[in-house]
Formats: structure tokens, sequence, C-alpha cells
């Protein structure tokens, strides 16, 4: 269930990472699970990434890296930090109407109980 | 061949299948083993199996395409243009004082309630009905798909290709090649072995909205081509549309939803008319 979850915010997710630091695919699936949510399969992740790609929100540069063939990372573009704003505060008017319908038939069975 | 390559091979021959051009099927596919080599892990651990994982690719893609705002294009001269066209049946009145001016490079959609006549106006504009007033003018390179009754229901995909290509003066070869290349931009592969009747009603109209851009028309009219489209084929249906509209096209879409209009040029509200 919270993997299904997940997937529904999962490009707010990747764009606020995005907004803290430019990343590779790996490093933001590393990111999302320190920040206590599961593994993000690969083939979830990359789709929504390609798919912000394909948006503008994101752009992408092929970089050198120690070990093996050049890795893409993926930052941010200028649409992507207007983006971001916008679903930061969608993002909030969505998780107080959460906490008002989710909280509140608990409290009433605790009551209940009691 | 290691096995992660095969897996990649599977995912470019899939993609391509999908509408997908090689180019950037290519490139998905590398960039998919390259993250997948750091990572040390095997592909199809990482992605899920190679046709799977394709069919997810190419939706990404085409959703992006289908959001995007509107390109800045170019429009080119009209291809349609209908002058206070009327149309009488008996004593009823279905259409009155219809005007609209449609340019190459533009889509137009055609909206109202059941019986509002937007598939009468449609038929005017094939030159399927004589309009009882006004005037009707347009180029003569047209593709059309009826809501139904346009395909035969007796003959496969490929055999409505050749004769579809055939009134357009096209060799059965190119007729095929062209008909099955704009399927699969329909995420559709016919087969050879299916008669008409026996595809899914979604199928059908894949197949209708195929055979209206057989002969590269400059001006394409549609009827409900989404009717028992899933989700998945009514966006590439839109991907479709824009595609023909950036390929310097002419569209006329009736259609009953109306959350696509922000993104279509013209918007022709019909009123069923009352009886008289």
């Amino acid at each position: 269930m919270r993997q299904q979850w997940l997937h529904g915010f999962l490009d707010v997710c990747l764009l606020c990472l995005l907004a803290e630091r430019r990343d590779y695919g790996r490093g933001l699936v590393e990111r999302l699970v320190g920040a206590g949510f599961d593994e993000v399969p690969g083939g979830t992740l990359y789709p929504a990434l390609l798919r912000l790609e394909k948006q503008g929100l994101v752009r992408t540069e092929r970089e050198a890296s120690v070990s093996g063939p050049p890795r893409k990372y993926y930052e941010l573009t200028e649409d992507g930090r207007t983006a971001v704003l916008e679903r930061q505060q969608a993002w909030q008017q969505f998780r107080s109407a959460m906490d008002g319908v989710v909280s509140s038939p608990v409290a009433s069975v605790e009551e209940a109980g009691s | 061949m290691t096995s992660a390559q095969e897996w990649g091979a599977q995912l470019v021959a899939r993609l391509t299948r999908v509408g997908i051009e090689m180019g950037e099927a290519r490139e998905l596919a590398g960039d998919a083993l390259v993250e997948a080599e750091a990572a040390g892990i095997h592909p199809r651990a990482m992605y899920g199996p190679a046709v799977a994982y394709a069919d997810t690719v190419a939706q990404a893609v085409r959703t992006a395409v289908v959001n995007a705002a509107p390109l800045p294009r170019v429009r080119g001269p009209v291809i349609l243009r209908l002058r206070g066209v009327s149309k009488r049946y008996r004593r009823r009145q279905v259409l009155q004082g219809v005007d609209l001016s449609l340019r190459a490079g533009e889509v137009a959609a055609i909206v109202g309630a059941n019986g509002s006549g937007k598939s009468t106006l449609l038929n005017i504009c094939a030159g399927l009905t004589r309009a009882t007033g006004g005037t009707v003018e347009r180029t003569a390179r047209i593709g059309y798909a009826p809501q139904q009754h346009g395909v035969a229901p007796l003959l496969t995909p490929e055999e409505h290709f050749r004769l579809f290509g055939a009134v357009h003066g096209m060799n059965r070869k190119k007729a095929v090649a062209i008909g099955t290349g704009l399927a699969s931009r329909l995420g559709w592969r016919p087969r050879a072995d299916v008669i008409a009747s026996h595809l899914s009603g979604g199928t059908q109209q894949k197949l209708n909205v195929v055979l209206s851009e057989l002969n590269r028309p400059e001006l394409i009219l549609l009827d409900e081509p989404y009717q028992g489209f899933d989700q998945a084929s009514y966006l590439d249906f839109w991907d479709q549309v824009f595609h023909w509209r950036d390929g310097g096209a002419g569209v006329l879409v009736v259609t009953h939803l109306l959350h696509d209009l922000d993104r279509v040029d013209h918007v022709l509200e019909l009123r069923p008319a009352e009886e008289s």
C-alpha cells in the first residue's frame, strides 16, 4: 500500500529532491530510502524521470564516473523550479485535507473504546 | 551477447514496435543498461521484463508529448470554410448558421449534446450529406474516420490498407507499409489472420483512423474515434492528432469529452435545434 501511495507522489518527491541538489538515478533512490520510503524499483523510477524530462521540468547531463561509462545526472530546469513551488503548495493543501479526514475516525474509535 | 545486452535488444525491439523511433529507442536502452551496470544489478532485476518496461517507457514519452504546451507553429491556408451552413430533414432543423474557418496546422473540435447534429456536420464536411443552406469550401484531399461502419467486416486490416491505398493510387506494398506504420503509432500491430469484425471495438476504430490518414490528407475528419479506446490508446490518439497537426494537416474532431478543449484551436459548439 505504501508503495502505491509513493507511486502517486513520486514526481513531487523527485522534483523536491532535485531542488535540493542534482543527482543521478541511483542517488535519488538512496535519498528516498534515507527519508524512510521503501526502495523504488528502477521500472518505476526511470520512467518517472523520463516523464519529467519530456515535460521540460528536468534536464539531464552525462558525466564521466570513476568506474564504467558516463552516467546521467538529473537537474531542475527553470520550469522545474516553478513546478516545485506550485506542487509544494498543492501538497500542503492536500496534506491538511488528508489529516482532517484520516485522523478524526481514529480519534473517535479510541473514544468509543475508552 | 550477454543476457543484459539481450534484455537491451528486446527493449529496443519492443519500443520501436510501439512507435518510438529507432534513435530514441537505442538511447533509452543504452541509458538503462548503463544505470544497471553502474548499480551492479541485472537489468531484468532492476527494471523488470524488457517488454513490460518498454510499454511503461513508451507511455511516459507519449503522455509527456500530449501534455506539453502547444508549440508555436506555422498555420497554413484555410482548408475548410463553412459559411451559414444549415441542414433540415423534413420539418426538423438539425443545423443552423454554422460558420467555421480551419487552417492547415490547426485542430478544431465539434462539441454538443447527442442529437445536436455533430455527425451530420461532419458528413457535410466530408461531402456525404448535402447542406440545405450555406456554403462549404474545402480542400480535395481529405481523410475521414466515421463513427461506425467505416470498415468492411470480412476483410483483414492489411486488405483494408490495400483497398483504400488503391483508391489513392498506391501500389499494394506501399499501402501496406504505410498502413502498418500508422498503426504502430497508435500502439497497434495488425495481425494478418484476423478479419475486421473479429477486432475489438477500440481496434476497429484504430483501423478507421489509420484508413483516414492513408493518403496523407490535408484535412482529417474524425468522428468519436476513441469510443471503445482504453485510456492509453486515448492518449496515443491525441498524440496522433497533434502529430498530424504539426505535419501540416487540419484536423476536425467530433467529441463529447470536454476536458481536452484547451489544446485545440477552435471549438464549435452545436445546440440541439428545436422542432419547428
